[in-house]
């Protein structure tokens, strides 16, 4: 399992278009907009300032990018290259497979994590406790289960040329309704609106609320926890279904 | 112990029926080919072998376990058609790891070296020619010393020296005592390389048995020779010859022991010249048997 996890990390880490979206991506927008959003007015609906705001924006946006990308269309090409099979006559199983992809998946987003840390404290001198970042970086972790969840799914379900679309769209959804690309304090009343709803505002709240010095809300944990659960088991049907007629 | 044991499995798609009452036993240790042609249900019979596709009806075994638990416990490797490796992991990482998925895997010098690999250890799979990845299918396959080795056509697509070579590693792979099934469509394949030869045909066995019986069964073999205005009369006497044809002067004695013919035809006090012994058209043969239970 541990043999698994490695090959997985090793395949993903040696991919430069990984590299490139989902660590140089972040890390660049938080150098731009950390310089042209200035300012020390909080944010109305976060609380933060603008540098440790999109620190925990540009942060989300990175692991949420990774475990997407690194589960839907990673799944998708391994289930149409043969790779997927040739795994199944080897005495690891299905159920390992999809665990340490998930993981994986999940552990992907941390290197965004600390990058766009890092830019905050050296660029725009950002101070959090060792506490907090510790808390941002562990929850930027966990909460990035659903996402997990979702690529699976996307994965098990579209083929490698659908898969990309798709997962990007998704991508691109989430951190829009999230707030991660700009402020849902500027995005329209509807977006605000379902913004609630959506795990990856609740995901970026993980991260916004340790920033603020203060413990997520219970709803945030609970409406992560309803997403993981819910796209959960739509995963693992369609992983089910996908690996026996793989 | 038999280390496959396929009861009356069969496996339908749509209309189309794959594999139908399928039964085969393969004792421990022994080699065998399953030979038919392209759509013979080669590859259905063999996914059914390694789990991978679960039969309608009737069951497989592999050492007295379900495919799926004889896979998990390490008894089975298999190379399988047109899988794509892990394109940006080197050779030696990726054998290494399916080698440490094994119970007891061989080490992994000595696998890089049964499948000619030593070279391109440090290659990344993505980078390799189809004959190379074939390779490395193969030493994925017996990297962890399985019991059972399933091999689905193995040298598709090879070029006759990758093929020698391949046959090669298999063999010295076959020395240990340990049982391998190969499908294929090369009756000079299952003949050189296996204890024993499966015929398939429709999704049903047609013959089975050695592959000089089975060669045998597909048409014997034949001594001609050039008469030379000789007289032909009481050729077909002469012992283990089956059937005489004389073609202008040249005469073609059929049979399934040509050493015997050959022994006893110069025993005769004819003059033999331009002798010759052939293996009548083996891919003939092989479709006429297969044909024969239409």
């Amino acid at each position: 399992m541990l043999s698994y996890l490695h090959l997985e990390l090793l395949q993903v880490l040696r991919n430069r278009q990984y590299l490139f979206f989902t660590l140089a991506v972040p890390v660049g927008f938080y150098l731009l907009w950390s310089s042209v959003f200035t300012g020390d007015r909080p944010d109305p609906v976060t609380g933060l300032a603008a540098p440790v705001d999109i620190m925990v924006s540009m942060a989300s946006y990175g692991a949420l990018g990774a475990t997407l990308m690194t589960t839907g269309v990673r799944l998708a090409i391994e289930r149409r290259s043969g790779w997927l099979r040739q795994l199944r006559v080897t005495p690891l199983r299905p159920g390992t497979v999809i665990v340490v992809k998930t993981l994986a998946a999940m552990s992907l987003g941390l290197p965004a994590v600390v990058l766009v840390g890092l830019a905050s404290v050296v660029w725009q001198g950002v101070r959090l406790d060792l506490a907090q970042w510790i808390a941002i970086t562990a929850l930027l972790w966990l909460g990035t289960l659903p996402f997990a969840a979702l690529g699976t799914m996307i994965g098990s379900l579209a083929g490698p040329d659908a898969a990309q679309p798709i997962t990007v769209g998704a991508y691109f959804a989430l951190a829009i309704g999230g707030g991660m690309w700009m402020p849902l304090s500027v995005l329209p009343q509807f977006v605000q609106d379902v913004a609630g709803w959506l795990p990856s505002t609740r995901f970026a709240e993980l991260g916004r609320a340790v920033a603020a010095g203060h413990a997520p809300s219970a709803t945030a944990g609970l409406v992560l926890t309803a997403w993981t659960l819910g796209l959960g088991a739509l995963a693992v049907a369609a992983y089910r279904r996908a690996s026996v007629t793989a | 112990m038999e280390a496959i044991s396929v009861e009356g499995v069969a496996k339908s798609y749509g209309n189309v029926r794959a594999v139908e009452s399928l039964s085969l036993r393969v004792p421990a240790g022994q080699v065998v080919a399953v030979l038919g042609p392209n759509g013979a249900g080669k590859s259905t019979t063999v996914g059914m072998m390694l789990g991978l596709i679960e039969p309608d009806a009737g069951r497989v075994e592999v050492f007295g376990k379900t495919p799926a638990e004889a896979g998990a416990a390490g008894f089975v490797g298999a190379m399988l058609q047109n899988g794509e490796l892990a394109p940006n992991l080197t050779v030696r990482e990726v054998v290494g790891f399916v080698r440490g998925l094994y119970p007891d895997p061989m080490p992994l010098d000595e696998v890089l070296e049964l499948a000619d690999l030593t070279d391109l250890a440090k290659r990344r799979t993505g980078r390799l020619s189809g004959g190379q990845a074939q390779r490395v299918r193969f030493a994925m396959a017996i990297a962890g010393a399985p019991k059972v080795l399933v091999l689905d056509e193995p040298t598709a697509a090879l070029d006759v020296e990758s093929r020698r070579t391949f046959w090669a590693g298999m063999r010295a792979y076959a020395a240990h005592g340990r049982t391998i099934l190969f499908a294929t469509h090369h009756l000079e394949e299952a003949d050189e390389n296996a204890d024993r030869v499966v015929v398939v045909a429709r999704g049903r066995i047609v013959a089975d048995g050695t592959p000089a019986e089975i060669k045998q069964r597909a048409g014997g073999r034949a001594v001609r020779f050039t008469l030379g205005g000789q007289p032909a009369a009481g050729l077909e006497r002469l012992p283990a010859v089956t059937t005489v044809e004389v073609d202008g002067d040249v005469a073609t004695l059929h049979t399934a022991d040509p050493d015997t013919v050959v022994a006893a035809l110069y025993g005769t006090g004819l003059t033999v010249r331009d002798l010759e012994i052939t293996t009548p058209a083996l891919e003939d043969a092989f479709l006429s048997l297969t044909a024969a239970n239409r």
